[in-house]
This record gives C-alpha cells, sequence and structure tokens, in this order.
C-alpha cells in the first residue's frame, strides 16, 4: 500500500502559461511540491473554475492532461498501466466523483454491490449498516435514479467506502446536503479512514465535509 | 480481487450492459449471416459431393486428359509431312495455363506382328505400338514393366477395341463376343524384326484402358526396342497426352483450333459441363460469401453502436475499477454466442440442404464426400469471425478509458 502521493509541479494543460495570473499564482497546490501522507485529513478549498476536480481526476487516474507529475511514493503515476490503476481503484484509490455516477437503472444495493463483490470488502450486514447510518435503509431496493440528489450523494459515499483504500478521494462529498446529513456522512468517512488508517481528501466550494482537524490547502 | 466471475457482480454488470443490447440488430445480424454462412457451405459441400467420383473410375469433375494429334491436312502427308509435333508446339503447350503435365506417345520404330493359336489354327496380323510414361495410365494392370531378361510383353489395349470387335466385327460375322478377362487368358506370340534383328516374345493383354485409344506397351519396353530394332532416327511424338487441370475451358478448343491439333473423344463436352458446373458453383458460394461479410458489417456497427450507446456506463464501471476486458468480457461473450450459434445453424442447414440433392446424386452412383471440411470451415469461419469481433470490441472499449 502506498504511504504518500507526491504532487510536483503540477499544472492543468488548461492553466499553461498562466502563471502569473490568479487561479495560479494564488494558488497553495499548481506549481508547487505537495505531499499528500497517511493517515490524514486533507480539505481543499477552492473556487470553482480552479481545477479542483481536475485535480481529483490527475490523482485518480482518470484524466492525465496535466503538465509537471504526480507521485505514488516512487512511482510515477504515468507510468501506470491500465491494468494497474484498475487495481489501484479496487485497494489503493477510493473515489466520489462530484457528479456521483451512480446507474440510475440499478437499485441502491445492486449500485452498491457492482462496486463491492469486486472488492469483495464489506459483508451484506456492514452494507445495510452503512445504509442505516446514513438513513437510506428504506430505499435499498429502490433505483437510484429515483432518489433524490442528496440520497444519492449518500449512496455514492456508502459505495465508495465498499473497498480497501489508502487514500479516499471525495469531491465535494456534502454539496447537497444539511448540516446535519452532513455530520452524519462526516463521522462515517472518518471512522472508516481510522479503521484502515487512510487519508481523506476532500474538496470543497463552501460546503465542506465535517471533519476537524484537517489540513486546508487553498487550490 | 473478483472472487467469483460467475458471481453477483457479473450479474448486475451483465443486467447494467443488457438494457443497451438490440435484440433487433443481434437477431438480424445472426439471420443474415446465418444465410451467407448457409448458403457458402451448402456451395463447398455441393462441390464436394460432385467432386467425390474424383476418387473412383469416372470423375464428372477431376483432372482430364486430352489426346491431342495434329490434323492430317488433304495430301500432306503423302508429300512426306509428317503431323508431327515438334519441339516449340510442345513447350507452346507447356506454357499454356490449363495444361497441368505433358505425355509423349512413343511409337514403335519396328515390325510388329502378333499370332494367336486358336484351336490349331494360327491367326497373325500387322501390329503397332505405342507407349506413354506410367504416370499418364487410368488403370495399373498387374505385371506393367519389362525386362530383356525376361521378354514377355503387357499390352493394354483400348476399350473401343473390344467394344469395335464385339459389337461390330463379332455380332455381324457370327463370331463369339469376349469378355476381358478372356482376352486376358489367350497368350500371344508376338514377332518384333527391324534393322537387320528378329526375336520372339511372349505377349499378353494385360487391361483395357478407356482413355488410350492406342495398343500401349510398357515405356521400358519401347525404349528397349527401339533402340534394338529400331533403326536409330529420333522421331518426333505424333501423339500427346495432356493432363487438363480445368476441363471444359473454352481456351483449350480455341487453341487447339489455331494450332491445327485435335483432341480425340468426346470428353471437351462433359469437361464443358463440369466447367459450367464449377463456375456456377462459384458464383453461388461467392455470393453466399458476399452476404456473409455484409452481415459482418452489420455485427461491427451494431457492436459500435452499442459501445457507443453504453460509453457512460463502460467509463463508470471503469471508474469503479472494472478493466477494460472485465467490462468487455460481456460482449465476447455475446458475439461467441451468437457466433457458436450462427455456425451450428448454418451447420444443420447444409445438412438438411445435402439431404436433398443426395439422393439424386445416389442413383448416378455418387457417395458424396464426407462433412467435416465443410464443417471445420464453418467452425474455422466462426472463430475468424469472433476473433476479429473481439479484437474490435477490446479496442473500443480501451478507447472509452482515455475518453475524458
Amino acid at each position: 500500500m502506498i504511504s504518500r502521493i507526491i504532487l510536483d509541479r503540477v499544472l492543468p494543460r488548461v492553466f499553461a502559461g498562466m502563471d502569473a495570473e490568479a487561479p495560479v499564482r494564488d494558488s497553495a497546490l499548481w506549481l508547487r511540491t505537495v505531499e499528500l501522507i497517511r493517515p490524514a485529513r486533507y480539505l481543499i478549498e477552492a473556487e470553482s473554475g480552479t481545477g479542483k476536480s481536475s485535480l481529483i481526476s490527475f490523482i485518480y487516474g482518470s484524466r492525465d492532461d496535466y503538465d509537471g507529475s504526480i507521485f505514488f511514493d516512487d512511482v510515477p503515476a504515468r507510468m501506470l498501466s491500465v491494468d494497474q490503476w484498475s487495481r489501484m481503484r479496487t485497494d489503493t484509490l477510493a473515489l466520489l466523483p462530484q457528479e456521483m455516477r451512480l446507474f440510475p437503472e440499478l437499485t441502491v444495493m445492486d449500485n452498491i454491490l457492482i462496486k463491492n463483490r469486486l472488492t469483495d470488502y464489506k459483508s451484506g450486514r456492514e452494507i445495510e449498516e452503512m445504509l442505516e447510518r446514513v438513513e437510506l435503509q428504506a430505499r435499498t431496493y429502490a433505483y437510484a435514479g429515483r432518489l433524490s440528489v442528496g440520497q444519492q450523494q449518500r449512496v455514492a459515499i456508502v459505495r465508495a467506502l465498499c473497498q480497501p483504500f489508502g487514500f479516499l478521494l471525495l469531491d465535494e462529498p456534502v454539496s447537497h446536503l444539511d448540516a446535519r446529513n452532513n455530520a452524519v456522512v462526516a463521522a462515517m468517512i472518518a471512522d472508516e479512514a481510522a479503521t484502515q488508517s487512510a487519508s481523506i481528501i476532500s474538496t470543497s466550494v463552501g460546503n465542506p465535509l465535517a471533519i476537524s482537524g484537517a489540513e486546508v490547502i487553498r487550490l | 480481487m473478483k472472487k467469483d466471475d460467475n458471481g453477483h457482480s457479473g450479474s448486475v454488470v451483465w443486467r447494467l450492459l443488457r438494457c443497451n443490447i438490440s435484440t433487433g440488430q443481434i437477431i438480424g445480424y445472426a439471420v443474415a449471416c446465418f444465410v451467407g454462412l448457409a448458403i457458402v457451405l451448402a456451395g463447398l459441400q455441393f462441390y464436394r459431393d460432385v467432386n467425390s467420383a474424383g476418387e473412383s473410375d469416372d470423375p464428372m469433375i477431376s483432372r482430364d486428359y486430352l489426346i491431342l494429334s495434329k490434323k492430317v491436312e488433304g495430301l500432306g502427308s503423302l508429300g512426306g509431312a509428317q503431323a508431327e509435333f515438334s519441339k516449340s508446339d510442345i513447350a507452346g503447350l507447356e506454357s499454356q495455363p490449363w495444361v497441368e503435365r505433358i505425355g509423349l506417345f512413343t511409337a514403335s520404330d519396328f515390325n510388329v506382328s502378333a499370332s494367336v493359336e486358336m484351336g490349331g489354327r494360327s491367326m497373325s496380323t500387322y501390329l503397332f505400338f505405342e507407349s506413354i510414361p506410367d504416370g499418364f495410365f487410368d488403370i495399373k494392370p498387374d505385371g506393367w514393366s519389362f525386362s530383356p531378361d525376361d521378354p514377355f510383353i503387357p499390352i493394354v489395349l483400348s476399350k473401343d477395341y473390344l467394344t469395335l470387335y464385339n459389337f461390330g466385327f463379332a455380332a455381324s460375322r457370327g463370331l463369339p463376343q469376349v469378355s476381358e478377362a478372356m482376352i486376358g487368358m489367350v497368350p500371344l506370340r508376338i514377332s518384333v524384326s527391324g534393322n537387320g534383328r528378329q526375336q520372339w516374345f511372349d505377349g499378353r493383354i494385360v487391361g483395357f484402358s478407356s482413355r488410350l485409344n492406342t495398343i500401349a506397351v510398357p515405356q521400358e519396353f519401347m525404349d528397349w526396342a527401339n533402340g534394338r530394332f529400331g533403326d536409330g532416327t529420333d522421331s518426333a511424338p505424333s501423339r500427346l497426352i495432356v493432363e487438363v487441370n480445368a476441363p471444359g475451358d473454352p481456351g483449350i478448343a480455341g487453341y487447339l483450333k489455331d494450332h491445327g491439333m485435335e483432341s480425340a473423344g468426346d470428353k471437351a463436352d462433359s469437361g464443358r459441363a463440369a466447367h459450367f458446373l464449377s463456375v456456377v458453383t462459384g458464383v453461388v458460394m461467392a455470393v453466399g460469401a458476399v452476404i456473409s461479410l455484409l452481415a459482418c458489417f452489420i455485427l461491427l456497427l451494431s457492436i459500435y453502436l452499442l459501445l457507443q450507446k453504453s460509453r457512460g456506463k463502460l467509463r463508470d464501471l471503469m471508474l469503479l475499477g472494472y478493466t477494460p476486458d472485465a467490462v468487455a468480457r460481456y460482449y465476447y461473450l455475446l458475439v461467441a454466442g451468437v457466433n457458436a450459434t450462427v455456425v451450428l445453424m448454418a451447420i444443420a442447414a447444409m445438412v438438411a440442404a445435402r439431404s436433398l440433392w443426395m439422393p439424386a446424386f445416389a442413383a448416378l452412383g455418387l457417395k458424396g464426400a464426407s462433412l467435416w471440411v465443410a464443417s471445420v470451415a464453418a467452425a474455422a469461419a466462426g472463430i475468424v469471425l469472433t476473433g476479429f469481433d473481439i479484437a474490435a470490441i477490446r479496442r473500443r472499449v480501451i478507447r472509452t478509458w482515455y475518453d475524458r
């Protein structure tokens, strides 16, 4: 399991040549060298349009249109093969995409199982408990497409936790949740991360995940 | 990682991807490919059944032999000009695409007479011998060889001569008709003379050929006897036996006419029918192949469309950690399943069609060829097709990985 992610002077290609302009000049991350270690908690605060979802995609390997380098320990991310990325996504990196990416034609349970059966990480009982904890046990067999956005967000969080991980990437995890639900999911995420002694990397544009003791990085 | 390939995750992913599959398109492909493949297979089997006679005596479509001679024109031969094949004639023939190989008739350069003892009376007649290389014989009689130490001459006669005797001469003169076996038992005394020498030989007719209209002796005897009794002039052959690979090729008749040659027998007609049959079979198979090919394009387009429709799902599955092969696997199985079904159905259709023509063939005495060549061809087509489809799917899915 990797123990650190190093961002070495990373810059999204769309920002190339804008070194002196606001989103890059004021950033604590773009074009700097940043080390994300574990276990730790990071809150990446950003205004929209500053490339926070891009950052998550770069680390998760779903995009590579950046300059600079990202290292997992000593291994450059660009060197990873498709199969290695696939393995990383089942045992090292967990992701909650900003747009959730649930399959609307599948039930809540199937959406979770489609991940969990790949990793074989949580028992059926544990999944039910997690759904209970985010107050969705009644919707277990509802189609994901029929849920409200806030409910979908909680299902997606449960799904993201159904795997072993060293780093949990959360892209605006509570953007559609109220303060009470924010606290509920934050506690569940913190518990899972603690169990796995993993790091949480969570982005927000003003409604941060309610976790304590996080290092805040201004993007 | 993934504990059970057939486990729940499999069925969930399949349920997810399945909704984008257009059953109509798949069935459309299957029907089109089935029709095409069935036509190709039936054509192939038909061709092989027709050719199954090839191993027996009277092939309908097979290698065929022409016996060529120069046209004897007017009184030309009286003036001393022999109707012989020159070296350039033979070289010209050899360069023709329809010529497989050429055998030269060697004529005897000595006098031959044969006598038969029959009931105390002796009948004698002048004869001629010819020989051709052994490979051109349609029959292989026992003892077809010659050695000067044991001077016995085996002779092969044209079947036509026996027919002429039995149904022409014997019938009109009230003489007994004779069978091939009976003639084979008659001992012949053969006198060979020339070049100041004369020698008696024992001989026997050992077989009848329907291909050669001559009195044939082994090449070994001819070479030996020409050397011993001939006057040593190396005469050009007056007849050729030509193995043709495309019987009925209209080019043959044209070439012969242009070069003043004639072919013996009416092989040309049956050859033409055989040629026509093979052309028709070829056309039918080509049509089947075109249909199959078009069907493959339908399948490929359907798959591309399907993958295009499912692109978001594929990308999301790969974001969850599924490898491209793990998601593509379901399409591999789909394509393999459909193709296997098509191949099996096409083989079944071929067998059914064959049962329609085989009774007619059996009446002609054709046994038919085995089914395994067509079946293996079908399986091979299925495997190649599936491999091609799988490669195309894999390329598309991996491209989805790099989608932004």
